[in-house]
């Protein structure tokens, strides 16, 4: 299983217009190609999480992340907010770059938390916050990807 | 969309992440990666569940209370014609209808809440 198989290159935006956690977080759903209803529930339960403690995990990068029957199937998506915006998060620093993850309660083959565990551990990779900053097209974050295995 | 299937549905995803929430490899991933605080969060959860049941209108509530007593998945989703609580066709009307989430329908098979999914 590798990340880049839930995503696709329009569920990637490097250049995030929000300037607050709810903004962000809406812009990022908009980027799966949801209905707008399904958008509004999605937005709901990711803030549901948000409230029990932040999924900003630090170094600059939050996982946003819920399940919810609005989905079929998993899917993810990737931002980043040049300038970053404040997020609770467990460093007390600005978030640059979020990784949304969403996915149906139940999944025939359950990759939810594996594919959590994939980004937390792309997450923690010492050059990855550098790296995400110099990206330039979303092609170049499926390469990083792909270059880090996960 | 009725407000009454969309406050179903979100009880339904708040026990979905309340149940995985409690399970040993989730919890182990929040309090390592999030430093989320489970029981914490498993209390606020149930707190949330129970406020959104009794916003629900007596007769749905009811309703409610009968089928999720016997079925903890007690909303599914419809996705291609098939119900996914029990996997029988669902009325070819029902699930063309452009209309299907706009009044609550349950599955003339296994009774479970229906969310039809594009």
């Amino acid at each position: 299983m590798e990340l880049r198989e839930f995503l696709a290159e329009d569920a990637i935006q490097l250049d995030l217009k929000g300037e607050s956690k709810d903004e962000i977080l809406k812009e990022l759903i908009g980027l799966l190609g949801v209905d707008d209803k399904s958008q509004g529930i999605l937005f709901k339960m990711l803030k549901r999480r948000e409230n029990l403690g932040s999924t900003g995990i630090g170094k600059g990068i939050a996982i946003p992340h819920c399940r919810s029957l609005v989905v079929n199937r998993l899917r993810l998506a990737f931002g980043r907010k040049n300038g970053g915006v404040e997020y609770k998060a467990i460093d007390d620093q600005t978030v640059n770059y979020f990784f949304l993850i969403v996915a149906p309660p139940l999944e025939v083959s359950n990759q939810y938390l594996p594919v959590l565990g994939r980004i937390a551990q792309f997450a923690k990779e010492p050059d990855v916050a550098e790296r995400l900053a110099a990206l330039e097209n979303p092609r170049e974050f499926l390469a990083l990807l792909e270059e880090k295995g996960v | 969309m009725n407000q009454n299937l969309e406050t179903l549905l979100e009880i339904q995803d708040l026990k979905s992440q309340r149940r995985e929430l409690a399970e040993a490899g989730e919890r182990e991933m929040q309090e390592q990666v999030f430093g989320l605080g489970v029981d914490e969060a498993l209390a606020k959860l149930d707190e949330k569940i129970a406020e959104m049941e009794e916003s629900l209108p007596p007769p749905v509530k009811s309703r409610y209370r009968r089928v999720s007593t016997r079925l903890p998945r007690f909303l599914v989703p419809v996705i291609n014609g098939t119900c996914y609580g029990c996997f029988v066709a669902v009325p070819t009307a029902q699930a063309s209808d452009s209309e299907r989430n706009a009044e609550i329908r349950s599955c003339e098979n296994c009774g479970r809440f229906l969310y039809h999914v594009d």
